[in-house]
C-alpha cells in the first residue's frame, strides 16, 4: 500500500493533472470565437493587451471595483498559495538554506524560511477559512453553492492543515529525508516514502487535489486566462484587411431551423408587427 | 408555458420562418443546439466552465438589483445553462450529478429560460466585474438561440422577423411610407432654415450609406433631421437605402441566423448605392452587431463602417454650433460603451452643443442599462420592465433637475420615457445626441 502511495500515486496524479489540464484548455481552443468579444474601452496595442489581462490578472482588479471584502480574501488565498508553492520548491531542494545565498548565516536562513513559510501558512488557511464563511454568510452566494464547492475550499484546507501541522515545534520532520523522496520522484527513481504519517497524509491529499483539479471549477486557473484573452480581443477593423476570415461555424451547422422566405419559397401571409 | 411574455404560437413561428419542435422531440433537439452552440462559441465553453460561483456579479445587475429576483443574478442565470451543460458535456458532471451541480433537463427548465432569459438585457455590466471576464451577455445570447431554434420565442420578435425579412426594418415600413417620411423631414427643415437640405431615399453612386433606426422616420425625427443637417453642411454625397433602413439587428437579440441575414442585407445595400463608408444611426445593439458582428457572420467587409457619433465628432469643428442654455445628461448606450467603444464622442458632441453636461454615476463602461437593452421592450412585460430601469432611475434622480437628457440609443428612446414617468421623472425631456446637433446648427440663411 505504502509502495502504491509513494512510488505509483504520485505519477498518476501528476499525469492526470497536466494531460486533463491540457486536454481542457485544449478543448476550449478548439471551438472558434466567432465573433470578438471585446470589451471597451479596448487596449490599443498587443503590448498593451498582455499588460491589460495581466493587470486584471495579478491583482484581480475587475473584483477590486466591485467586491472589496471579497476582493482582498481572495487575493490574499492566491498570493498566499503562490508563495507557499514556491516555499515548497526552494525550502526543500536547499533545505531551507536558501537565503545564506544572499549572506545570512545558515541559522538565519533557517529562522526566515521557516517563518515565512509559516505566516504564507497561516494567510492561506485564514483566507480559505474567511471564503468558506463567506459562501454561507451571503445569501445569494449560498443559494449558488453545490456541495463540490465546499468540497474544493475542503479539500485545499485539508492539505493546508496537515502541511501546518507540520510546522508545530513538537513535531518533527526530517527534511533531507523528504528532499530524497521528491528527488527520487523527480528523477524518476522512486525511493520509499518516508514513514511519517503526517507527511504521508499531507503528501497524499496534494496528489488527489490534483487528480481533481482539472475536472474542477478550479480549472479557473486558466480558464481566466482564456476567457480574459477573448474579451480583450482588438475589435475587427473595416474594410477588412486583405487574408481575414473568421469562422462563424454556428451558421453551418445542419439541422438550423430559421430558413427565410428566399430559400423556402414564397413569403407567408402573417401581418404581425413589431415595434 | 407560463412565462411573463407572449410566446409566438406554432402560426406565428412558421410565419417567421422557424420550425415548431414537437414536445415529443424537445429534449433531443434541445440537447443537439446546445452541443452545436458549445462547440461554435468558445465563450461559451469557456464561461460556464470557468465560473468558481462567488457572486461578485449580484451587486453589479441592474435587473438583480431591480427585480430581486434570485434568477436575475448573473451567475444564477447562467446556471440555469451551466446545470444542464454539466449534466450533458463535463466529466465531472456526468460522474458526479448534483454534488457538481448537474443537473437533468426537464420539461419546466424551457419555461424558466424564456421567463430570465428574457429579463437579462446583455449589457455586459457583469462581464466587466467578473474576475474572469464571463459574459453573461454571451450566455443570453445563445440561450435565446437555442431556444428560437427549437421554435420557441416572444411574439414581439417573431413579429418583428417577419417584418425585417419583408422590408428590411422592425416596423415593417415599405418604401413608400419612408419617402413620404424623408419628404416630410425635408420640409420641416426648409421651414426651420429656408435650406434645401435633403434625405435622399436609395439614391445611387453616394459615398456614404446612412443606417438609421427606422423609429428615426417616426418618433425621433430630430435625431434623423440632426444626422441629416450634418451630412448637408459637410456637403457629403450620402443615402439611406429602403432595403437597410435598420441599424437595430434583433436576430442578434434572439436568433443569429436571423441576425447574419439582417448584416448581409447590410453588405447587399452598400454594394448597391455604392458606399464606400456606412455610418449607423442611433441603435445601440445595432452598433453592436454592425461594428463587431458584420465580419464573423458575413465574411470580409470591402466598406468602412462608423457610428454617426463617430462621424459627427470627427467633424465637430466643421459645424456651425451654436450652444444650447440646457443642462445635460448623458446615458451611455451599454452597446456603445461596454460593447462597441463610442464613449467619449458622444460626451466632445454634447459638450460643443450645450451649456451644462453633467455625468451620472456611474457613467461610460460601468454605466447601468436603461432596462430595455436587448429587446425587452414588450408591453406586457411593463411592469418588469420598470424594475429593470429602476438603477437608471436612481442615476437620473441623483442628478437633481436638468432639461435634457441624452439617451442615443433607440431601445432606451422606447424604455426610458416609461421608467422617468414611473419613478415621478415624467416632464423630463429626452431624445439622442444628434438631435442636439441639429438643434445647436445655426445656418446662415
Amino acid at each position: 500500500m505504502l509502495y502504491f502511495i509513494g512510488q505509483v500515486f504520485p505519477y498518476i496524479a501528476m499525469g492526470v493533472f497536466l494531460a486533463g489540464l491540457a486536454w481542457r484548455v485544449l478543448t476550449w481552443l478548439k471551438a472558434p470565437v466567432p465573433f470578438q468579444l471585446t470589451m471597451f474601452p479596448a487596449p490599443a496595442s498587443a503590448v498593451e493587451r498582455v499588460t491589460a489581462v495581466g493587470k486584471q490578472l495579478c491583482l484581480f482588479t475587475p473584483l477590486y471595483k466591485g467586491d472589496r471584502t471579497l476582493w482582498f480574501w481572495a487575493w490574499i488565498m492566491h498570493v498566499s498559495l503562490a508563495l507557499v508553492i514556491v516555499g515548497h520548491i526552494v525550502g526543500i531542494y536547499f533545505l531551507t538554506q536558501q537565503f545564506t545565498l544572499i549572506g545570512l548565516s545558515p541559522k538565519a536562513s533557517t529562522l526566515l524560511s521557516e517563518s515565512l513559510g509559516t505566516v504564507a501558512g497561516i494567510m492561506l488557511l485564514l483566507s480559505l477559512l474567511a471564503l468558506f464563511y463567506r459562501r454561507t454568510a451571503i445569501a445569494e452566494v449560498k443559494r449558488l453553492s453545490d456541495p463540490a464547492d465546499y468540497f474544493d475550499l475542503l479539500l485545499i484546507l485539508a492539505v493546508v492543515i496537515t502541511g501546518m501541522h507540520m510546522r508545530l515545534p513538537t513535531v518533527h520532520v526530517d527534511l533531507p529525508v523528504i528532499r530524497t523522496y521528491l528527488g527520487g520522484l523527480l528523477t524518476l527513481q522512486p525511493v520509499p516514502i518516508p514513514e511519517n504519517w503526517l507527511f504521508i497524509s499531507h503528501f497524499l491529499l496534494v496528489n488527489i487535489l490534483m487528480i481533481y483539479f482539472p475536472f474542477s471549477k478550479l480549472v479557473h486557473l486558466l480558464g481566466s486566462v482564456v476567457s480574459r484573452a477573448m474579451i480583450s480581443e482588438a475589435p475587427p477593423v473595416y474594410p477588412t484587411p486583405a487574408g481575414v476570415q473568421r469562422q462563424a461555424t454556428i451558421f453551418a451547422k445542419e439541422g438550423q431551423s430559421y430558413e427565410s422566405s428566399a430559400t423556402r419559397g414564397q413569403g407567408t401571409g402573417s401581418q404581425s408587427r413589431g415595434v | 408555458m407560463k412565462v411573463p411574455l407572449h410566446v409566438a404560437k406554432e402560426q406565428e413561428v412558421k410565419a417567421a420562418g422557424f420550425k415548431p419542435t414537437p414536445e415529443t422531440e424537445i429534449k433531443e433537439k434541445f440537447l443537439a443546439k446546445l452541443d452545436d452552440v458549445r462547440s461554435s462559441m468558445r465563450s461559451i465553453m469557456v464561461m460556464l466552465e470557468t465560473c468558481t460561483k462567488c457572486g461578485n456579479c449580484a451587486q453589479q445587475c441592474h435587473s438583480y438589483l431591480g427585480t430581486n429576483d434570485y434568477n436575475n443574478f448573473p451567475a444564477a442565470r447562467a446556471e440555469l445553462m451551466r446545470r444542464v451543460y454539466k449534466r450533458y458535456f463535463t466529466t465531472a458532471g456526468k460522474l458526479l450529478g448534483r454534488f457538481y451541480g448537474a443537473e437533468e433537463f426537464d420539461s419546466e427548465l424551457i419555461s424558466k429560460w424564456m421567463t430570465y432569459f428574457y429579463q437579462c438585457n446583455e449589457c455586459r455590466r457583469c462581464a466587466q466585474f467578473c474576475p474572469f471576464g464571463i459574459d453573461t451577455a454571451e450566455v443570453t445570447i445563445a440561450a435565446r438561440h437555442i431556444m428560437s431554434e427549437l421554435g420557441i420565442m416572444p411574439k414581439f420578435m417573431a413579429g418583428i422577423a417577419v417584418n425585417m425579412e419583408k422590408s428590411g426594418n422592425n416596423m415593417g415600413i415599405p418604401k413608400p411610407a419612408i419617402v413620404d417620411c424623408a419628404e416630410f423631414m425635408e420640409d420641416e427643415m426648409r421651414d426651420e432654415t429656408g435650406l434645401d437640405i435633403k434625405i435622399p431615399i436609395d439614391k445611387p453612386n453616394s459615398d456614404v450609406l446612412y443606417v438609421p433606426s427606422s423609429a428615426d422616420f417616426f418618433t425621433n425625427v430630430d435625431t434623423m433631421i440632426g444626422a441629416a443637417k450634418m451630412f448637408h453642411h459637410l456637403g457629403v454625397n450620402w443615402t439611406i437605402s429602403s432595403k437597410i433602413l435598420e441599424a437595430a439587428n434583433f436576430g442578434l437579440l434572439f436568433n443569429m441566423n436571423v441576425m447574419r441575414e439582417h448584416n448581409q442585407r447590410l453588405k447587399e445595400a452598400a454594394r448597391e448605392v455604392g458606399a464606400s463608408l456606412v455610418v449607423q444611426g442611433e441603435c445601440g445593439h445595432g452598433w453592436r452587431a454592425a461594428r463587431m458582428y458584420t465580419e464573423g457572420a458575413s465574411g470580409p467587409v470591402p466598406f468602412k463602417i462608423m457610428h454617426v457619433l463617430e462621424y459627427a465628432a470627427e467633424n465637430l469643428s466643421k459645424l456651425p454650433l451654436r450652444k444650447l442654455p440646457l443642462r445635460v445628461t448623458l446615458h451611455d448606450p451599454c452597446n456603445y460603451a461596454r460593447a462597441g467603444g463610442v464613449i467619449e464622442q458622444p460626451r466632445q458632441i454634447i459638450r460643443a452643443c450645450v451649456e451644462e453636461f453633467v455625468e451620472m454615476t456611474p457613467n461610460r463602461e460601468e454605466n447601468f442599462c436603461c432596462g430595455g437593452g436587448s429587446g425587452i421592450l414588450m408591453d406586457e412585460m411593463m411592469e418588469i420592465r420598470m424594475q429593470l430601469g429602476k438603477k437608471k432611475a436612481e442615476q437620473v434622480k441623483a442628478l437633481g433637475s436638468l432639461d435634457y437628457f441624452a439617451v442615443p440609443c433607440s431601445i432606451c428612446k422606447a424604455q426610458l420615457p416609461h421608467v422617468m414617468k414611473h419613478y415621478g421623472m415624467g416632464s423630463l425631456s429626452m431624445g439622442g445626441v444628434m438631435d442636439l446637433v441639429g438643434k445647436a446648427m445655426v445656418f446662415d440663411k
